[in-house]
């Protein structure tokens, strides 16, 4: 954790703790995959996914199982990477508004760089000076040094780094040349930004797209450029005559991915149309179509294992990615029979990929049930999910402890809040949340959760999540403040970094165990019409929405029948005051056997509760009306 | 107030484009004075009263800035002048130039002064059967008040159609003054309908004209409903239908060759509603007969009634309908009739400017005029090819009646919606995976930024200096604002479906649908607080904006048709004033051609008819109403010159352009006309054509 220190807690938005559902070992990359990098040395593949995990990958085709590890402490989708130092570091940018530095041979994080304010699109990458650039949806690009950030240490954990200014959108591509003289940004603006990162310098200008600029090349000495467009174009421009010296239209939809061979000649592109082009660039009219993938392309990588390029690793919003040959083009290419009637359809050239990493399947729809305890989601296997508590609804679900399964051993039926009992299991080696504060005040029965009580030692007392659990705190807007696995909440660090990070709200719950209030409801009681009754004046009442039709019934009998007949008879006061005691245990008897309550004319179970009165059988909004009548007898 | 004395202000403020090209009458009127007393002296200084005969006067240019010189045409011949329709203002009635100025552009809205007359004429229709038998007065309380708008509005045109034909018909008889018509029944109506317009505040024209397009509106819904209630009753209606017919058939016959007189075009139309459903020709002139009859009561005291307050409506009613007898009520007549019909149209060719029998239509004596003039061999022909036409049209008729009725029916029982009311989609894209999900919604106007929202230099506050900045915003660049792409980004980021992930989207506005009259509204105002703010931080905004007399809404619509989404523009209505809360409206109209406005009604007609066969190829030709609410300072003019110059041009420019349009629809016929008169518009429009 270097650089910038997090803002203190004063400054900070509102805080939401989040935790992941998965797998301790997730294999397979769940979700479409945003960058790929080759390392040629090891013969390691890196994939940069959207289910926020970098995963690195074997590109032997005879071994059996390409995985080789993962890399996990973004939170949010890895939207680029660059292989830095050989292969020996890793820098990844990511929608959790941070840019990572990895120990690539190892796979851990050396280093988390907070100056972004928004979403990190994009890398770039000077191989000759080894710096990298940064720039995002903040319209900021940072040049990094990627020596002093390797160097990085705990204690010495600044870094100076520049940023270039000037551009007025969301920055989506970036690129800088080989010999770090030029770099160029690609934004909503629709214009091509170029700097000196030198100096810092603006050099010019570029414009002629008409939407996004989603990818972006430079050549080694940074005289060309070739930009990919959401407009569909590609488009080559000359760096010293500022001007767009040619226009490609090879695509149907949006370009989002370019690579180009070493000399500079031929581009490979593809985009939301799924399909992957190579088109010569001295003559466009000479174009393959190499491929169509069965998802919009999002990144493609060029074996460069041997000139001309041999194979193209594609990803794109599935969760596999392709490696497909391009040796059929070769055959194509000195044979000259290209394809340049751009009319008919070109036949791709190839049809199956060389070699597949396989992904796993990715949430595609989910859809919390009413019961707030239970989410449905649509995939074919097991998944990954992520569930966000925020203070707002987090303690909406109050159930009862045998509703919910938990048997407890005194037989009581305590009412059990679920959000409160899951933060308390995701805290549960968090040493503060082991001290507890009841410890002194023994006699202290809290009503709501004296069960609790007495187990509290360790955790919630009903459940716990797999330690290998990701908890992750963030504000809300999306940046991630601290992410750690449930198990390292004891360390040291960790626990120091969670007493800076865990709001107060949570902190209630976990350490000072305060269990939320329940949520209450509005409604009206009425008598029935057709008891003949005069309409009482509509008094609002308010129950926890826990509260069962029983209770009501209980409350009407005493507090509204009986004060009726009283008034009525004049009884004396007197002859009630011997019969109170009985009456309060036979209270619930006799109110169901004189009584019933309705809603919407249907007569209600006492054993239901008020909120599930009001979700089935109330149904519309406004506040919910009770009626009430004595049973004919 | 006053009325469309945007003319005036057009003659007099100069047109710096091609001036004269079509001459603008200015009528001046007393009441304009009075009215405009309230807040503002400068903007009426070019409204000297002027007596009618000087119309000439008014189509003299003021010289402004003018990028092109001054046309061949520039001399108008008295002819030319003589042939434009009469044009009639509206009395203030107290602060009520919003009304006027708005009502004034209603009235010349292409297609909806018949369109009222023919649900003005459904609702007729309903009542005698509905509640012949009742008292009459039952009948005035059961009519709802939008209903009854539609009443005011359709006697407002009728009292406006008939000065314009009286004074066409003895132009000396007719001082300026007279030229007026006080819209006090749409006033009061209006005042029912939205207590707000009582007492004599200033309001804004936009919202008023919003509301009666509203109300209108409404109440074509209502006729709807009601025939569908019809439907189902038709069968006892058709037997009450029957006695009257008989009784009142002579009526039918006599009165058939005044019908005739009128409407040669009308003839075309077929009877609007479902009550004429059984199909025999004989039951029509029971209708029009009665209606005929009250018509000739109305021609003489029209222009008194309508002055008369809501407690006479019954009266009122009566005289309201006479338009909508000659309109709607006239059927294919028998044999017999058409005949006569054809004697009476001939006799009516002949330059006889006194006939007192003479109906209201102004169609009808614009082609008198036009005669006089020297069309008389071409009318006379044209006449003659309309009434073949007719003729077997009316055979057609009384076969498909049934069908074509009830469609054309529900055709004007959409006419608001048809005129008026489009559609916008609002586009969200993600920027991540540039998918789209899109909303619909109807609109009735688009309302458009006059200034840029963040000025880009200080330049650009500072542009009331008097020399325009190099660029002038036009209207496209303002629909173009309208439209513009707004970018979701930052903290409140789109969730989009497809990603499954906060992401940057960016939303636009595209036209799905486009009305045939499309309202703008230029937002004159700016809740900037520069200035000093005495108005909770509103101020006018001055700037110019250009408006172009042709307008293509292509960029900005979903689908690109072939034939072009393009408008012209016909009106606009202008604020002046220096303040937002107070000032005076003044409207800009296209003034018709007299022999645009003959020709114009049968063309008119056959648009119809193919509308209501389902076919919409009059949308092809779109007309543009374009609503300059709030408009700069009526002296936009005088004080300083520029701005005025491209206010005036658009009035100017625009009534010709309008023209345009109309003879565009027309077709090729009018081709002598226009090489005449204007030869080189004729090539931009040959081209279209």
């Amino acid at each position: 954790m270097a650089t910038h220190h997090r803002q203190n807690a004063a400054g900070r938005r509102k805080v939401q703790v989040s935790y992941v559902i998965r797998d301790e070992v997730e294999k397979y990359n769940r979700n479409g995959v945003n960058a790929l990098q080759l390392d040629p040395a090891l013969n390691r593949l890196f994939t940069a996914g959207r289910d926020s995990i970098i995963r690195i990958w074997s590109v032997y085709q005879h071994k059996q199982d390409p995985y080789i590890a993962s890399m996990e402490h973004h939170t949010d989708w890895v939207n680029d990477i660059v292989l830095c130092c050989n292969g020996k570091t890793l820098i990844s940018a990511s929608s959790d508004t941070t840019v990572k530095v990895w120990n690539a041979h190892k796979g851990f994080c050396m280093s988390t760089l907070r100056t972004h304010k928004d979403y990190v699109k994009a890398l770039a990458y000077a191989k000759d000076k080894e710096l990298v650039a940064s720039a995002g949806l903040d319209r900021q690009i940072f040049l990094w040094d990627v020596n002093t950030l390797t160097a990085l240490t705990a204690s010495n954990n600044t870094v100076t780094t520049s940023s270039l200014s000037g551009n007025k959108d969301s920055i989506y591509s970036l690129a800088m040349n080989q010999m770090g003289t030029v770099i160029v940004s690609g934004s909503t603006e629709k214009v091509l930004r170029v700097w000196d990162p030198r100096t810092c310098a603006k050099l010019m200008k570029l414009k002629g797209h008409t939407d996004n600029v989603k990818s972006l090349l430079l050549n080694r000495d940074g005289t060309q450029c070739l930009s990919g467009s959401s407009d569909g174009t590609i488009r080559l421009w000359s760096l010293g005559q500022q001007r767009c010296i040619a226009t490609y239209r090879v695509h149907d939809e949006g370009v989002w991915a370019l690579q180009v061979n070493e000399a500079f000649t031929h581009v490979y592109s593809g985009g939301r149309d799924k399909k992957i082009y190579c088109t010569d660039l001295r003559n466009p009219d000479i174009r393959v179509l190499i491929c169509e993938e069965k998802a919009p392309v999002l990144k493609m990588e060029l074996d460069r294992s041997a000139d001309p390029p041999p194979a193209i690793w594609v990803s794109t919003t599935k969760s596999s990615v392709n490696k497909w040959s391009l040796k059929g083009m070769h055959n194509f290419r000195s044979s000259g029979e290209y394809d340049n009637d751009c009319s008919t359809p070109l036949t791709p050239l190839c049809t199956q990929p060389e070699q597949v990493i396989k992904g796993g399947a990715s949430i595609i729809q989910c859809h919390i049930l009413n019961d707030k305890r239970h989410i449905l989601t649509k995939d074919t296997n097991n998944n990954m999910l992520t569930i966000t508590l925020d203070e707002s609804d987090c303690f909406a679900a109050w159930v009862s402890a045998k509703d919910a399964g938990f048997s407890s051993s005194d037989g009581s039926d305590p009412k059990l809040n679920l959000g409160g009992l899951l933060l308390q299991a995701l805290l549960e080696f968090w040493p503060r949340t082991r001290i507890n504060p009841m410890d002194e005040e023994e006699n202290e029965v809290n009503h709501v959760n004296g069960e609790q009580e007495n187990r509290i030692q360790k955790g919630n007392g009903y459940f716990q999540v797999p330690p290998h659990t990701p908890v992750i705190f963030g504000e809300a807007g999306g940046r991630t403040l601290f992410r750690l696995l449930c198990r390292d909440s004891g360390g040291e660090t960790e626990s120091m970094l969670l007493n800076e990070t865990v709001p107060q709200w949570v902190i209630d719950i976990t350490v000072d165990k305060n269990m939320p209030k329940f949520n209450k409801i509005p409604f009206y009681l009425q008598p029935h019409s057709s008891s003949g009754a005069k309409t009482l004046k509509k008094d609002r009442l308010s129950a926890s929405d826990m509260l069962q039709v029983r209770k009501v019934m209980e409350h009407v009998y005493e507090k509204i029948i009986n004060l009726d007949n009283e008034s009525q008879t004049t009884s004396s006061s007197t002859n009630d005051k011997p019969g109170e005691q009985e009456k309060e245990e036979d209270m619930a008897m006799l109110a169901e056997e004189k009584i019933e309550l309705m809603c919407q004319d249907q007569v209600l179970d006492p054993n239901m509760d008020l909120r599930t009165v009001k979700h089935f059988i109330w149904k519309s909004g406004g506040d919910l009306t009770l009626h009430y009548r004595q049973k004919s007898t | 107030m006053p009325v469309l004395q945007g003319d005036t202000v057009v003659g007099t403020l100069g047109s710096p484009i091609k001036k004269n090209k079509l001459s603008l009458k200015f009528f001046h009127k007393k009441e304009t004075k009075r009215a405009l007393d309230f807040s503002e002296p400068q903007p009426d200084e070019p409204k000297t009263a002027e007596p009618v005969e000087q119309e000439t006067s008014c189509d003299q240019e003021v010289p402004g800035p003018s990028p092109c010189p001054p046309s061949p045409s520039f001399l108008l011949s008295q002819e030319k002048k003589e042939s434009l329709v009469p044009f009639i203002g509206l009395n203030n009635l107290g602060n009520t130039c919003y009304l006027n100025s708005v009502l004034q552009v209603l009235y010349h809205c292409p297609g909806l002064r018949e369109g009222i007359k023919k649900l003005y004429s459904l609702t007729k229709k309903e009542k005698p059967k509905d509640e012949s038998e009742k008292a009459e007065e039952t009948e005035e309380e059961t009519v709802p008040p939008h209903i009854d708008l539609l009443c005011s509005f359709n006697s407002l045109i009728t009292s406006v159609e008939e000065l314009q034909s009286g004074f066409l018909l003895n132009p000396d008889g007719f001082t300026e003054a007279d030229l007026a018509t006080p819209p006090r029944k749409i006033l009061t109506t209006l005042r029912q309908l939205n207590p707000m317009y009582e007492g004599y505040l200033q309001h804004d024209a936009q919202e008023v004209m919003q509301c009666i397009l509203g109300y209108l509106h409404e109440a074509c819904d209502a006729l709807k409903k009601q025939q569908e209630l019809e439907t189902e009753t038709k069968a006892k209606l058709e037997i009450k239908q029957e006695k009257p017919k008989a009784s009142t058939e002579e009526d039918g016959q006599i009165n058939g060759k005044r019908k005739s007189d009128t409407e040669a075009g009308n003839a075309k139309k077929k009877p609007k509603s479902v009550k004429s459903k059984g199909s025999d020709g004989e039951e029509e002139p029971s209708g029009s007969s009665i209606q005929t009859r009250s018509k000739r009561k109305s021609s003489s005291d029209a222009p008194i009634e309508s002055v008369q307050c809501k407690t006479e409506e019954q009266e009122t009613i009566n005289t309201e309908r006479s338009p909508d007898g000659e309109n709607e009520g006239d059927k294919p007549a028998k044999e017999t009739d058409v005949k006569r019909k054809k004697r009476a149209r001939l006799g009516w060719l002949r330059p006889s400017k006194k006939q007192p029998s003479i109906f209201s239509k102004f169609r009808s004596v614009g082609r008198i005029s036009s005669t006089t003039a020297k069309n008389q061999d071409k009318a006379e022909t044209e006449d003659k090819a309309e009434e073949s036409v007719d003729e077997k049209s009316k055979e057609t008729t009384l076969e498909n009646k049934c069908e074509d009725e009830s469609t054309k029916t529900h055709a004007v029982l959409d006419l608001m919606e048809h005129l008026f009311q489009g559609q916008l989609v609002l586009r969200t894209r993600c920027l991540e995976c540039e998918s789209f999900t899109e909303r619909r919604e109807d609109f009735q106007d688009i309302s458009v930024p006059v200034l840029d929202e963040q000025p880009t230099s200080p330049e650009d506050l500072s542009e009331i200096s008097p020399d325009p900045k190099p660029e002038l915003k036009t209207l496209n660049w303002a629909i173009g604002q309208f439209a513009s792409v707004e970018h979701i980004f930052g903290e409140d980021k789109y969730f989009c479906e497809t990603c499954h992930h906060y992401t940057e989207a960016e939303r636009s506005l595209l036209f799905d649908k486009t009305p045939e009259v499309i309202t703008i509204h230029l937002k004159r105002f700016s809740a900037n607080a520069l200035d000093l703010d005495l108005y909770a931080g509103l101020s006018k905004v001055n700037t110019p904006l250009q408006t172009p007399l042709t307008l293509c809404l292509d960029e900005w619509c979903t689908k690109r048709s072939a034939k072009g989404q393009n408008y012209e523009l016909f009106a606009v209505v202008m604020h002046s004033g220096v303040t937002i809360s107070s000032g005076h409206y003044t409207a800009f109209v296209r003034m018709s051609d007299l022999r645009d406005v003959k020709l114009w009604t049968p063309q008119d007609k056959d648009s119809e008819q193919t509308k209501g066969a389902g076919a919409d190829e009059p949308k092809a030709e779109k007309k543009v109403k374009d609503e300059a609410l709030d408009y700069d300072d009526g002296e936009v003019s005088i004080s300083r010159p520029q701005r005025g110059s491209a206010l005036a041009k658009t009035g100017v420019r625009r009534s010709q352009k309008e023209e345009w349009g109309f003879w565009a629809v027309r077709g090729v016929c009018l081709r002598v006309n226009l090489n005449k008169t204007k030869p080189h518009r004729r090539e931009t429009r040959g081209g279209r054509l």
